[in-house]
């Protein structure tokens, strides 16, 4: 192996007191070398992307770096004075982040964002800065670099907006990429093409790349070698091969059995349960007609037929945009289809007046993405779960007494409804919007995106829940989901959106062996880490 | 996966008194408060503080300097004798009593407009950002008041009903209300769009429920503050009324009053402009250094520590 342009050396990073654990990194040791990609993984809270701003020098006043050295080819970062740092910015080491959105500055065009590096760096004169930006934005793929380098980082895709942040972190050459969870924000197409190019850039230019993720399936992708963190502590550092298939460390064994396998799970579901809902011609347009002009009206979910069976799973896969919360939330009626069915046990309430619909809103139930804003701050959980049924008129105490119930279903402790939402983990606060929606005693349970917040350990006891709860009460779940590996698990038929418009519809054992519409296949083909069978130490049942 | 073992009751203590325990760690929030605090004694025990009637005068007496000596007829006709700690006007009233009454009203207003701001913008401020169809009506009528300068409509309603306590309140308040209307409004239009209050939506609950039971207790914190910055406010303009002549009436000792009549000494005897000016700045850095520490502890996003 050649000399290491990265080596971290017994890191020790102190939280601030009153956290809830004393040190976010605690002796953490490794290198990457020039040629070669490093995964740092782990879950929520492991420290992975304080080492990776510690070693940009970012770190915020209230963590201190107590013990060990981060060397950039040989140069301690964490004495350096902030001049140096500045100097080694782009040149030597550099970053991409998240979210390009917010890396990017809005009010300035992205060939100035690139160009302002070359101006701060080096002293070419304007031409040859020219001519390094339009050679870069080559590189990374992106078309008509004349228009990209005049636009607004609004006026392009997320892809595109992650391309020009990679053009700005290479422009210079460095020896070391940081890269924060560059693909997590992106959709699984557009990721897949980022991935390629991260590798392709990497290889050309012999740089060293730390690579932050959280994500199994991106580091089977893309690792050489990974360190897996667990609460600021290295628990395995080996080759990503090795790692994958014979992990060590009984935490990465839990960690590589938690992630859902691609392949769909076989599950005797009668065919011919009855219909519990079913749309016809669902159609969502947003028509944005102005005083003195109609603007265009935008299609948000057009002609979408569906059919949901008590105790089946309906799965509703699709990237960001397709269309497939506004099929849930046209479903739950929190909006307004503009055309169409929604046959609810054979009464259509696509166009119910809203007083009519309150007595049926208890049939259809939804639990949503973000665990930290489904539950009201500032009421106890317990009065969250009971509101419902207080709605449609149970006493406090019986409703307390249900609510005790579902806690215990949802495997919290019954005592626990005195809490606020503040002191439970995500996790836990989802299995109480889960217990939340099963108060009502609904027919159709929908899940909107209702695991993609979670780390994948709670993720797959997520699942599990959701599982058992179905079968037990013999509900009928819709479940939206962007990630294929989630599908997969849990779903009996699974319908494919791409556009607002349903392209594939059918059993998930003949969509995922055999996906027919090219759209499906190309999804299917983007799934990160598709060579690796994970999750055969799988938890769900 | 278990909860944490701390136990339910000690943990919802925990929230409440971690509010509690931030607020006294504030320097900004015990300073202020110390001071307002300090105020409302004065206040409610400004009869007993050595002071006399506010009303009371001798001509006998006139333009005393502060700590003079001089005497003052009693309603019953009896001449005693009193120490002018303020020194007196021109009609020889005791300054030092005027500037101590003068803090009731200063403090009744002050709280007075900020609760009648509140009320009438936060009921305003939920039905526009909640009930759509409401928003666009509701927000031009807003905005018309905000349009009329405040001391104008303050003038009006004076010249149109009698001057009273009631009518300055009255006065101070209405230009309140569209300034607490949009906050309130801005802040329903992002609570609106919460997970927790589409749960709430699907699981039947009913629209005013909503309103005051999930959105409503969300607003408190900048509320809160948005309350004190107005209190201050209030103060000031009532005190601005009372100058202008357009307050309460010149008889009640306000503030104002005790300055706007003691302009015409100004270069000879400062002293009646300077001690009610000194505490009705004092009075105003207090509710606002209070104001500042709340929005730091209560409203995080507005502060500039984490």
């Amino acid at each position: 192996m050649s000399q290491p342009v990265l080596e971290v050396r017994n890191l020790t990073i102190a939280l601030p007191p009153g956290a809830d654990r004393a040190r976010a990194v605690e002796g953490v040791s490794f290198c990457a070398a020039a040629h070669e990609i490093v995964c740092l993984v782990g879950e929520s809270g492991s420290g992975k992307s304080v080492i990776a701003h510690a070693a940009m020098g970012l770190l915020p006043k209230t963590l201190k770096a107590v013990a060990g050295e981060i060397l950039l080819q040989g140069e301690n970062i964490l004495g350096a004075s902030d001049q140096r740092l500045r100097e080694l910015r782009c040149t030597r080491m550099s970053m991409i982040f998240q979210e390009p959105m917010t890396a990017l500055n809005p009010v300035m065009r992205c060939g100035e964002q690139i160009d302002e590096v070359l101006r701060m760096h080096t002293s070419l004169a304007p031409q040859a800065r020219r001519a390094k930006v339009v050679d870069i934005l080559k590189q990374v793929h992106l078309p008509e670099p004349g228009r990209m380098l005049a636009s607004y980082p609004h006026q392009l895709s997320g892809g595109q907006r992650q391309r020009i942040m990679i053009a700005i972190a290479l422009v210079l050459d460095p020896v070391l990429l940081i890269a924060d969870e560059p693909t997590t924000a992106l959709d699984v197409t557009t990721q897949a093409q980022i991935l390629l190019l991260i590798k392709e850039i990497q290889r050309v230019h012999g740089t060293g790349v730390l690579f932050i993720t959280h994500d199994f399936g991106v580091v089977a992708e893309i690792a050489h070698r990974v360190a897996v963190l667990r609460a600021g502590e290295l628990v395995e550092l080996n080759a990503a091969g090795d790692l994958l298939s014979n992990p060590q460390h009984e935490y990465t064994r839990m960690l590589i059995g938690s992630v859902p396998s691609i392949t769909p799970r076989h599950r005797d579901a009668p065919a011919d349960a009855p219909v519990v809902l079913r749309t016809r011609a669902l159609t969502k347009t947003y028509a944005a007609s102005g005083w003195l002009h109609r603007r265009a009206a935008v299609s948000a979910a057009a002609d979408v037929s569906l059919e949901i069976r008590r105790g089946q799973t309906l799965g509703i896969v699709g990237e960001s945009g397709s269309g497939k919360s506004t099929v849930a939330r046209c479903i739950t009626r929190l909006i307004d289809p503009s055309a169409g069915e929604i046959l609810l046990g054979g009464v259509d309430i696509a166009s119910m007046p809203a007083g009519k619909l309150r007595q049926l809103r208890r049939h259809i139930q939804i639990v949503f993405q973000d665990p930290y804003r489904s539950l009201n701050p500032r009421r106890r959980i317990g009065d969250s779960v009971i509101e419902g049924p207080m709605n449609y008129g149970l006493p406090r105490a019986e409703a307390m007494t249900r609510a005790k119930r579902l806690m215990e279903l949802v495997r919290l402790d019954p005592n626990s409804l005195e809490r606020y939402p503040h002191q439970f983990s995500g996790g836990q606060r989802q299995r109480i919007c889960i217990a939340r929606a099963l108060a009502m005693e609904p027919d159709l349970l929908i899940a909107d995106e209702a695991v993609s917040a979670l780390d994948v350990s709670v993720q797959a006891q997520v699942l599990a829940l959701l599982d058992e709860i179905r079968d037990r009460l013999n509900l009928a779940m819709l479940f939206i989901t962007h990630d294929l590996r989630v599908a997969a698990q849990v779903c009996d038929h699974v319908a494919v959106m791409s556009r607002g418009r349903l392209v594939e519809y059918g059993p998930a054992s003949a969509v995922f062996a055999n996906p027919q519409h090219e759209y499906t296949r190309a999804l299917f083909a983007a799934a990160p880490g598709r060579s690796w069978e994970f999750g055969s130490g799988n938890t769900l049942m | 996966m278990q909860p944490s073992a701390v136990p339910a009751e000690a943990a919802v203590a925990r929230i409440n008194g971690g509010v509690w325990r931030a607020l006294r760690r504030n320097w900004s929030v015990m300073t202020g408060g110390s001071v307002l605090a300090l105020l409302v004694l004065i206040a409610l025990a400004a009869p007993w503080l050595g002071t006399v009637d506010p009303t009371l005068f001798d001509p006998a007496s006139r333009d005393l300097l502060p700590g003079a000596i001089g005497e003052i007829t009693t309603l019953e006709g009896e001449t005693i004798a009193h120490r002018f700690l303020m020194g007196s006007d021109g009609f020889g009233r005791d300054v030092y009593s005027r500037v101590i009454y003068g803090t009731r009203v200063s403090l009744i207003v002050g709280v007075a407009v900020a609760l009648v701001s509140l009320i009438f913008g936060v009921s305003c401020g939920l039905a526009a950002g909640y009930i759509r169809w409401l928003d666009g009506v509701l927000m031009r009528v807003m905005d018309g008041v905000m349009a009329i300068p405040g001391i104008l409509i303050a003038i009006a309603l004076v010249a149109l009903w009698k001057a009273s306590l009631f009518t300055v309140i009255v006065a101070i308040a209405i230009p309140d209300i569209p300034r607490v209307t949009r906050l309130v409004r801005s802040l329903v239009l992002s609570l609106r769009e919460e997970p927790y209050v589409e749960a709430a939506v699907s699981l039947g609950t009913r629209t005013l429920h909503i309103m005051f039971g999930h959105i409503l207790p969300n607003t408190m914190a900048p509320l809160i503050v948005q309350g004190t910055f107005t209190c201050a406010a209030a103060i000031l303009v009532e005190a601005i009324l009372s100058f202008l002549g357009v307050g309460l009436p010149t008889d009640v000792p306000t503030w104002g009053n005790i300055m706007a009549e003691g302009r015409v000494q100004f270069n000879d005897f400062p002293h009646n402009v300077f001690f009610p000016g000194a505490f009705l700045a004092l009075t105003v850095l207090a509710i606002n250094m209070l104001g500042d520490g709340l929005r730091d502890t209560l409203d995080p996003r507005m502060s500039k520590r984490i």
